[in-house]
């Protein structure tokens, strides 16, 4: 993982060492980055062998057009993998609010999920 | 699956929230308003990242075994730099600035001596912990800050000590000025009691223009903090507003102009005493001008709440409205009998409408709709509550006018206790 993902440029801050120019008059100026908490890694969940016959959720966080996106994600299952059962959702809460109900209905029923997030 | 417009945010969420390899494909940008057929094209065409077919691609995420790098688990500490660097003055400005440390603005350097100056400005320990910031609450991790380095940005923004304590309740609020959201929001700070005095805060002819130091100096540290203290404004990444705003150089900041008000502060109606000194914070897509409301040109008294209520049309569901009134259109409005704030409120919430067809098609009606039995005539109130209407009276009586902001309350923070 690259820190400089998480931290932005404070991490580049750090590459680039500062290069103490010629010059009489010289400042020692402070650091005004607050602190980064520390990122625990989360391991992926296991992938399926095949998609046959399987249930795909597909997730909507509710920006504008993400429900028709994944509308016509359900038609492409239909027309290329018919196997595939699709069941769309559009999760509660505001954009990055968990939904633990829609979770627990996913691991009851589903066997994967796609989100959609954009607009 | 995310849009080609975020794939910077979306990779950097992901690695924040511990799943640096997370696999995300990719569409076009944007979905939104394009027709079936074109959503389909999308599906059937590539990702435009990695460049594959994109249905290819989204059925290998789901079933491609995970490589032993996607299995990993442990914590990696964020390298925050160095706490130091030394260089000339002309170096150090550009040292700060390439480094994504200020508003594109040259900065006061922040030195051990100016800091000392800084901390003079409040009895709390250096290190005691203000409160956590983030670009956008819940979707990137909360940054945690000190008294030391919210001093750190004051010195940087221009701020003297006496101005200490307020940007410390600023920053206490949690909210960053540099919100990650694609709307390009703006935030104030309405700032109530004798302190607006003490540091002779604006509150006349120009008040929410350069015209004061302690204004400008504390709506910029604002924004000097949140892009220092949450990782904020990174653009790409932790900012997303598609045309920016200049409100965020240095905010709203809006001194009550209690004194020449016919109505209680906003601090005293949001629990605080009188002589208390508060900040409350705002957050919202911007601020417009209120010469053009309806009711204005009636004579002999225009008619103010018209005036606003007319105003506030084009305001997004998304968030409530502050109102900022000059005292003379304050005291117009007591004349035509609204005597609070709250009286005002009242009569905005019942009489401004919009018909349910159109509450409908409002952009993020997604999130709000009137119950979908009303008919599509039958209007209903732009706000659902009264308290989605704030006012703040400021300005220097040269002319009565408003103007309005299609911002939310978020939270008011005492600055005595930070003095």
């Amino acid at each position: 993982m690259s820190p400089a993902l998480i931290a932005g440029a404070s991490a580049e801050a750090k590459d680039k060492a500062v290069k103490v120019a010629a010059g009489p008059v010289k400042l020692t100026g402070l650091n005004p980055k607050g602190v980064a908490p520390p990122v625990q890694l989360v391991p992926m969940a296991p992938r399926l062998s095949t998609l046959d016959g399987k249930t795909i959720f597909l997730v909507s966080d509710g920006f504008p057009g993400a429900d028709h996106f994944l509308d016509q994600m359900a038609t492409w299952f239909k027309k290329n993998m018919p196997s595939v059962t699709t069941e769309y959702r559009l999760k509660a809460g505001a954009f990055p609010d968990d939904d633990p109900k829609l979770n627990a209905e996913i691991k009851a029923t589903g066997n994967a999920v796609i989100m959609a997030i954009g607009h | 699956m995310v849009t080609i417009a975020f794939k910077d945010l979306a990779k950097s969420t992901a690695a924040s929230r511990g799943m640096p390899l997370e696999r995300i494909c990719f569409t076009p940008h944007p979905v939104w308003g394009k027709t079936d057929a074109e959503m389909y094209a999308y599906l059937e065409g590539n990702d435009p990242v990695s460049g594959k077919p994109l249905m290819k691609e989204v059925t290998d995420a789901l079933t491609q075994p995970l490589t032993a790098e996607e299995e990993k688990t442990g914590q990696v500490e964020i390298s925050m730099g160095p706490a130091v660097y030394t260089d000339t003055f002309e170096n150090l400005q550009q040292y700060y600035l390439d480094n994504g440390m200020t508003d594109f603005m040259q900065i006061v350097i922040p030195t051990e001596e100016k800091l000392a100056e800084m901390l003079k400005g409040t009895s709390h320990k250096p290190d005691e912990i203000v409160g956590k910031m983030s670009p956008a609450r819940g979707s990137y991790p909360d940054w945690t800050f000190n008294v030391r380095q919210v001093a750190i940005n004051a010195v940087m923004a221009g701020a003297k000590p006496e101005y200490l304590p307020t940007i410390l309740a600023i920053a206490e609020t949690g909210l960053t000025s540099l919100s990650s959201s694609t709307n390009s929001f703006a935030t104030a700070a309405v700032i109530n009691g004798p302190i607006r005095d003490t540091l002779n805060m604006n509150y006349g002819i120009g008040a929410m223009g350069p015209f004061s130091q302690p204004n400008a100096a504390i709506g910029r540290a604002w924004t000097t903090l949140s892009r220092n203290l949450s990782n904020s404004g990174i653009p790409g990444q932790t900012y997303l507003g598609t045309l920016g705003n200049g409100v965020n150089y240095n905010n709203l900041i809006i001194a009550e102009n209690e004194k020449n008000s016919p109505w209680t502060p906003l601090s005293v109606q949001k629990g605080f005493k009188p002589d208390e000194n508060v900040v409350s914070v705002f957050v919202g897509f911007s601020i417009s001008q209120g010469q053009g409301g309806i009711g204005l040109g009636v004579k002999p008294v225009p008619q103010y709440h018209e005036a606003i209520a007319y105003n506030c049309i084009p305001f997004g569901p998304l968030f409530g409205a502050l109102i900022v009134c000059d005292p003379l259109v304050a005291q117009g409005l007591v004349e035509l009998g609204y005597k609070t704030k709250e009286q005002l409120a009242d009569w905005l919430q019942k009489n401004s409408l919009i018909s349910a067809k159109n509450a409908r098609s409002t952009l993020f009606a997604n999130r709000w709709v009137p119950d979908p039995k009303t008919p599509d005539d039958s209007m209903v109130p732009y706000y659902q509550r009264a308290d989605a209407y704030n006012f703040v009276v400021v300005g220097g009586q040269t002319n009565p006018y408003h103007m309005v902001a299609n911002m939310s309350y978020r939270v008011s923070i005492s600055i005595d206790k930070w003095a």
